[in-house]
């Protein structure tokens, strides 16, 4: 049985269609990635699947439970980190998280005392737990958020740009947290996020949405390569001139070859990298070229994501 | 419904409205006027300039009006006495139906549109509690400290006025059963009928603010009413305030079931 699966998924507020026909299963355990320009749908997707919201039309299982007619259950089994970290402002942080962890059904005092201390002092925050939230940086809020979100070790975690308003530290601290989480605890989970570096590291599967329907679904890899385009060849010369490039062009297996801006860097278009590259260096030198590094570009998940939705994403 | 998790959000919005001054100020600064501001004016002032005599000729009319059973109690009374004891004893008595009202309107609209302007309404209702504990536990915060508020204030009306007054009448003006039935049989469910309106105000709009000026558009016209009946209703015994209390009890099952009805957790989220 899937851990999330949706069919014809759809969520309308007035005239607009926010969330159009969604099909879609994500796999115990797995990272899922949504992805999508701003007003896609992914937050209200979210929203659907944590049982905040009724779907307009069709209907999302979550764990087997489904969304409208076992929402209680939907919202005991699943955690989620909201778009805004919809914290109390006036509350100390572990008055925050003692609220939620009792609102999540950790009744024990005890093992909620252990818990919340647990994970605060996995996030760095401990030593803050006694200050007013409202008071907390944007980056220690949504930290907070975060905590939040997983007090009570939820099956399926829905989290709405977890990365957002973080520094580094703390972004690759989430990111190794959400594979420990699905590796170690099989947890599920559901990530909408901007960074495409975050959803090419760490998810099995992304969907691209626009305008609230899907516009692909794929491994990341299985994105890039299909969509951006195969790996191209990056020569970085001392001094790029005419001649070097025609000779590269001369080639057969060489389908294009673009100067960079940046004087001595070569971009060269090629049906199979690794069988050509000897060639190219070769004629390279021949033609007096002074090789100063060669690598092979992968395309990113960037390229495939701006190519899908037009360019105009953020 | 799991008495818990109401009693839950109950206690976690206690913690918020206890350290919110936009909401302890007025339900504070309010009921200290009535009970202490007020009726000392109305002792000392008289006694320290001679009340004009207009004023007394309005005072002997008004007087003649009074239905015979307190004229009965007036038998005796020299005109200031009169005036004071009517005054503090009817007079003010509306007041008293305005503490729990605008204390419970208050902290219920906090706690409802409040929640909603603060952004943290979408975590509450991700949370695996129901609408009818939210609702309860809602619902008994706004109810509590407006009760404590209003018992507070008799008592503390009670003191400012037995004392004041004490040498002047040589007997304890208060408490009386129409002003104990006042208290915990009227205000009460007053109280819960600002409660019901608040609720199902908060559900339709954005923030605080605007919950707070449509209860004052919606409250203040049924006070203005309520005040003037309920000298008389005091002024009638206490027969009329437990009939009036029965009243209530209808209106607040009446709008219970309306915000029971209204307070849905899909539709507090979907609007904007
Ligand atoms: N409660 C609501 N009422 C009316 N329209 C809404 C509501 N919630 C969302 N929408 C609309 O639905 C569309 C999708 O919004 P949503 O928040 O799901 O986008 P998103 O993909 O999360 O965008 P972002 O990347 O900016 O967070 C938008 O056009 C938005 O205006
Ligand atoms: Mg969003």
């Amino acid at each position: 049985m899937p851990s999330i699966e949706t069919e014809g998924l759809t969520k309308r507020f007035g005239s607009l269609t926010a969330v159009d026909h969604l099909n879609f299963d994500v796999e115990a355990g797995e990272i899922f990635g949504l992805l999508g320009p701003n007003g896609a749908g992914k937050t209200t997707t979210i929203r659907m699947l944590a049982s905040l919201i009724s779907p307009s039309e069709g209907y999302a299982r979550v764990s087997g439970h489904d969304v409208v007619k076992e929402s209680l259950k939907v919202r005991e089994i699943v955690g989620i980190l909201t778009e805004n970290p919809s914290l109390y402002d006036r509350l100390t942080a572990y008055e925050n998280m003692e609220f939620f962890a009792e609102a999540y059904g950790i009744t024990d005092r005890v093992e909620r005392r252990d818990r919340i201390r647990e994970l605060l002092e996995l996030f760095d925050l401990w030593e803050r737990r006694d200050d007013k939230a409202g008071n907390f940086s944007k980056g220690m809020k949504q930290k907070l958020a975060i905590t939040r979100a997983i007090v009570h070790n939820p099956e399926i975690l829905f989290l709405d740009e977890p990365t957002s308003g973080l520094d580094p530290k703390s972004s690759k601290d989430i990111r190794d947290l959400m594979e420990e989480l699905s590796r170690r605890e099989n947890q599920t989970i559901l990530l909408s996020t901007h960074r495409l570096e975050d959803a090419d590291r760490l998810c099995s599967r992304v969907m691209i949405i626009k305008d609230g329907g899907s516009v692909v679904v794929g491994s990341p890899e299985e994105l890039r390569n299909k969509i951006a385009g195969t790996p191209l060849l990056e020569i970085r010369l001392r001094k790029a001139d005419e001649r070097i490039v025609r000779s590269v062009e001369a080639l057969e297996q060489v389908s294009a070859v673009s100067l960079d801006a940046d004087p001595g860097r070569m971009l060269i278009s090629l049906d199979d990298v690794e069988a050509a590259t000897p060639l190219v260096v070769r004629s390279v030198v021949e033609a007096g070229g002074m090789v100063l590094s060669v690598n092979v570009v992968e395309p990113s998940l960037e390229e495939a994501y701006l190519k899908l939705v037009g360019g105009d994403s953020e | 419904m799991r008495i818990e998790k109401a009693l839950l959000v109950f206690r976690k919005d206690w913690r918020e409205i206890s350290r919110n001054w936009q909401v302890l100020m007025p339900i504070l600064v309010v009921p200290l006027l009535f009970t202490v501001a007020i009726p000392a004016a109305i002792i000392l002032i008289p006694g320290l300039m001679n009340a004009p005599t207009s004023s007394t000729a309005f005072l002997g009319l008004m007087v003649e009006n009074l239905p015979g059973q307190i004229q009965a109690q007036l038998s005796g009374m020299d005109e200031n006495q009169v005036m004071i004891y009517v005054m503090l004893l009817y007079f003010i008595a509306p007041f008293f139906l305005v503490i729990p009202v605008m204390a419970s309107s208050v902290i219920a609209s906090d706690s409802f549109a409040g929640e909603k302007e603060r952004k943290t309404i979408e975590a509450l209702l991700a949370t695996p509690i129901t609408d009818g504990e939210l609702l309860f536990g809602k619902a008994l915060v706004s109810f509590v400290p407006s009760m404590l508020v209003t018992g507070g204030s008799f008592l503390l009306y009670s003191a400012t006025v037995d004392l004041l007054t004490y040498e002047m009448f040589g007997r304890l003006l208060l408490p009386n059963l129409e002003w104990v039935l006042l208290i915990f049989g009227l205000a009460p469910t007053v109280s819960l009928a600002g409660i019901g309106l608040t609720v199902m105000i908060s559900a339709r709009v954005k923030g605080f603010k605007e919950a707070q000026q449509i209860s004052a558009v919606l409250v203040v016209p049924i006070l203005m009413m309520l005040f003037a009946q309920a000298s008389g209703v005091m002024l009638f015994g206490p027969l009329m305030v437990g009939a009036l209390t029965l009243v209530f009890i209808l209106v607040d099952i009446l709008l219970f079931r309306l915000g029971v009805k209204i307070f849905r957790r899909e539709k507090i989220l979907s609007q904007r």
